[in-house]
């Protein structure tokens, strides 16, 4: 301590210690931080149809479309530790070999921002409502694409009716249709500020709930119907990640 | 002219402080650090905003650099006073230094 360089680096030191002191007690108050989250996830359509992976792909597999209606309040979620959570619609389906573990593929995702989060483009964009034209004059475009609910006071509320999936999956066999059994299931990870990754929490953990609801019926695969129709296309939304990994 | 200035640059660089000063510049980086942490993590909570959390650590942290790092005329103020050399040292043959059992003069 006797000379200034001396207590620079004693000071540096000090103030290391309490940084992360902080960034521990800050991780660790997210715990402290209710959370009920609730989601209502039904399945509205689904179509098989016979696909290539690629275009050059001599191998035909069968697709399964998803459409499903997500009502959900993700909001209790982002406490003031919380960066952005990504949320993602998982179609579960048992395999062909029953003593193997069930199939699992993603079929919608969406990475909802906290209000702090500085802006991405990957970031999700909630359709707004359907615009309404008024005097058959072209509505701007600040008025048609309507609130993003991502950006309102409390993000994570996601209201979709009959939406598209992101992607189409099949199965590592590439028959997907006639599968029974299946279901849908919404799931998330929260990316804090500081601490660590978590997942939905499969059973009360204190005073984080668990996720009320978030699962659909149990539905099957149908038949693979013979030419695929036009509205079979995948949707991604305004966002820029457009289903290829960033 | 150049010599005291530069004298005067080290001085300031150096920073030397007495021992009292060392004493109390530990005590005060040591408490005002913790109380900038808890300090962040408060503001930081209360407006549920982690920037602030942020902002006010680093705040906090380089008034503490300020405050304790320059040698401030507050830690310097109890000077170590040397025990003045007794008379029959200024001889040269006054010394009673051995090495190796033969005496040094």
């Amino acid at each position: 301590m006797h000379s200034a360089l001396n207590r620079v680096q004693n000071v540096f030191g000090y103030f290391t210690t309490v940084a992360s002191v902080v960034a521990a007690v800050i991780a660790l108050s997210s715990f402290t931080q209710p959370q009920a989250p609730s989601a209502s996830l039904k399945l509205r359509n689904i179509q098989v149809a016979k696909g290539r992976p690629h275009y050059y792909s001599s191998k035909r597999e069968e697709y399964a479309h998803v459409r499903f209606d997500l009502d959900t309040d993700l909001s209790s979620i982002f406490n003031w530790n919380t960066k952005q959570v990504f949320a993602y619609i998982v179609a579960t389906y048992p395999s062909n070999d029953p003593t193997e573990p069930p199939t699992q593929a993603i079929i919608w995702d969406a990475i909802l921002p906290s209000l702090l989060e500085p802006w991405h483009e990957n970031q999700y964009i909630h359709p707004g409502p359907p615009p309404t034209p008024r005097n058959g004059k072209r509505s701007s475009r600040s008025s048609n694409s309507g609130p993003t609910y991502s950006r309102t006071k409390r993000p994570g509320i996601l209201k979709l009716s009959n939406q598209k999936p992101k992607y189409q999956i099949t199965d590592h066999t590439g028959l997907i249709a006639n599968r029974g059994n299946a279901t849908l299931e919404l799931e998330w990870s929260v990316q804090p500020w500081v601490g660590m990754l978590t997942w939905k929490p499969r059973r009360d953990l204190g005073v984080w709930k668990k996720l009320k609801g978030g699962v659909s019926k149990t539905f099957s695969f149908p038949e693979v119907i013979g030419k695929k129709p036009a509205d079979m296309n995948t949707v991604k939304g305004g966002e820029r990640n457009r289903g290829k990994p960033a | 002219m150049a010599e005291e200035a530069l004298d005067y640059v080290r001085d300031l660089v150096e920073g030397q402080i007495d021992f009292e000063g060392q004493r109390l510049s530990e005590l005060i980086y040591t408490v005002l650090l913790s109380l900038v942490g808890v300090v962040a993590f408060v503001t930081g909570y209360i407006t549920q905003n982690v920037y602030n959390t942020l902002y006010v650590g680093l705040a906090g942290t380089a008034l503490t650099f300020v405050v304790v790092v320059p040698a401030w005329p507050i830690f310097n103020k109890h000077p170590q006073r040397w025990i003045a050399a007794p008379h029959k040292y200024s001889s040269s043959s006054g010394f009673n230094v051995e090495v190796d059992g033969k005496k040094v003069t």
